[in-house]
């Protein structure tokens, strides 16, 4: 019965380091299998965070998108100089070429009264009263574009171009651009608290369902004790599985993300046309992608984690 | 391997599981532990599994005092035992290799090593051609005889079993306890619990019978201390 052994032979454990890797590795398979086996289950759980996640996601995008807009707008801050109508056009002209060369104007057109009342003519369908005028009411008009759409910049520029004095009114029209800018910046603020509530409500997802898989594996818990099982070994299982959790959740996000921003973008395009506008529709960037899967997977283990601090540590043998 | 002096366990309901027991086994000693249901029997097997600790007395496995144990020195001692539970406590949803494996994996075993040696303890059972099978699908022996393999996979120095046989008939329980007597034979320290006392009287191995939480009844003196066997 007695088996003597007197060969040598390679110790029958590897070193620490590739037992501690392995058994990652083992974790790693062993939860996959898991979710594998209650398909179901996982589903549910992965929609939920999901579907929880493509909130923030889907707004996080809108945003994107109207910023991106209104940064077209920005860029096409101009300022109007309404010259005194006592200027003549050559005067206008030299203006035109002084303001040019001053700081932080990127462009200059000069518009003249005649073709100010061309314009007009033609665009107001008041031809006909405007005939009846005895003289040109319109003033010679420069648009000057500043080279940066920072206000303070271009605001510096809108009182030194006043200052001059054949400019009756320097008017730049972005105050609407600015409110704009302010609902913008509550919406973001508005993004941020949702994102952090619904990272809560992930967390607490995972962490119950994480809970529930622990109390489903009681018995194998203890077993695993008390042959000898360390709490890291026993806990490794669980976390893998919230990192699946999240992970898969991050990508089900990602896609229920992706399918809304394709069917908008069908009826975007027909607008473009109907607008002749070039307004295009952002998605999410690689980073944006790695951000969300990356943010959902912490989330999972983090949640995971919370669970197993919590339940694991309080199942033992009795 | 195993010392007890007057040992005493209170649970915190107030009932008083053991009563000053003291007892040595040796090392590659067999004893069987006797007595009613409630006399003890399981919170004896519990303190030695580290699973309860005394209220008052010593109790030593290996000179190692289990009074005091830190949590995290618990699962390295737990790796020289080997226990054997009347309800088997098999994972039902993984098949049998892997259950036997779970220690050898615990301890960070080769892959090769494991496969090697978990063969070795299924075969040790009889239960090589099983080892896909699910446990769910096996009887009541069978089962049994896994949760015996996964106990011995490891070679572990001390085996506990309580009441291994309690659920199994007569023939069954015989085989099983024929098993524990191999263990033994190549040196491994071994304590069942059980209160078959019919198959206990076959066996002709020391005994400790409790009664309402007392030793009533020691013969490990009587029988050889076990060191002979033991230094195989």
């Amino acid at each position: 019965m007695a088996r003597h052994n007197v060969r040598r032979r390679k110790p029958p454990t590897i070193n620490q380091i590739s037992a501690y890797f392995l058994h990652h590795l083992q974790s790693l398979i062993f939860s996959l299998g898991k979710i594998y086996q209650a398909p179901t289950t996982t589903i549910m759980t992965v929609a939920v965070i999901g579907i929880t996640l493509s909130l923030p996601g889907g707004f996080y995008l809108f945003l994107k998108n109207i910023e991106a807009v209104s940064g077209d707008f920005r860029s096409s801050t101009q300022i109007s100089l309404y010259l005194d109508l006592g200027t003549s056009e050559k005067q206008a002209r030299r203006l035109e070429k002084d303001i040019a060369g001053m700081d932080s104007v990127a462009t200059t057109r000069f518009i003249s009264r005649a073709q100010s009342l061309e314009e007009f003519r033609r665009d107001s369908g008041f031809g006909k009263s405007i005939d009846t005028l005895s003289s040109n009411p319109l003033p010679h008009t420069i648009v000057v574009e500043p080279d940066e759409a920072e206000t303070f910049t271009v605001r510096s520029l809108q009182n030194r171009l006043q200052a001059i004095p054949e400019v009756k009114i320097a008017k730049l029209d972005t105050e609407w651009l600015e409110r704009l800018y302010t609902i913008i910046e509550i919406a973001k603020r508005s993004v941020t608290i949702i994102t952090i509530l619904f990272a809560f409500a992930v967390l607490l997802i995972i962490g119950n369902t994480i809970r529930l898989d622990i109390q489903n594996r009681y018995q194998e818990i203890i077993v695993t004790k008390l042959i000898g099982a360390t709490d890291a070994f026993i806990r490794r299982p669980f976390l893998y599985g919230g990192v699946w959790y999240g992970l898969l959740g991050g990508i089900i996000s990602w896609l229920i993300v992706e399918i809304g921003y394709l069917s908008i973008s069908g009826p975007l395009a027909r607008l473009n046309l109907l607008y002749k506008s070039d307004m295009n529709l952002i998605t999410f960037s690689f980073q944006d992608f790695v951000v969300l899967i990356a943010s959902s997977t912490l989330l999972g283990l983090a949640g995971s984690w919370i669970a197993v601090a919590r339940h694991l540590n309080q199942i033992e043998p009795t | 391997m195993i010392e007890f002096h007057n040992v005493t366990k209170r649970y915190e309901s107030g009932f008083q599981a053991l009563s000053n027991v003291s007892l040595q086994l040796n090392d590659g000693q067999m004893a069987f532990i006797t007595g009613h249901s409630g006399a003890g029997k399981s919170t004896l097997l519990k303190i030695i599994a580290m699973i309860e600790k005394p209220t008052r007395g010593q109790a030593l496995l290996n000179r190692i005092n289990l009074n005091n144990l830190s949590r995290q020195r618990i699962p390295f001692l737990r790796r020289n035992i080997g226990i054997i539970f009347q309800d088997h406590q098999l994972p039902f949803d993984r098949p049998v290799f892997e259950n036997v494996a779970l220690p050898l994996q615990i301890q960070g075993y080769r892959p090769q090593e494991i496969a090697k040696r978990t063969r070795a303890a299924l075969d040790k059972v009889g239960l090589l051609q099983k080892e896909k099978s699910l446990p769910i699908t096996l009887s009541g022996g069978e089962q049994q005889r896994v949760g015996i393999a996964r106990a011995v996979v490891h070679k572990p120095m001390l085996l506990l079993a309580d009441e291994p046989t309690g659920n199994l008939d007569p023939m069954l329980s015989r085989e099983i306890m024929q098993i524990f007597i191999d263990f033994n034979q190549v040196g491994v320290t071994v304590l069942v619990a059980s209160h078959d006392l019919r198959l206990i009287e076959e066996l002709d191995k020391p005994r400790l019978t409790l009664n309402a939480g007392k030793l009533i009844l020691n013969d490990l003196d009587q029988y050889d201390s076990g060191d002979q066997y033991g230094s195989s």
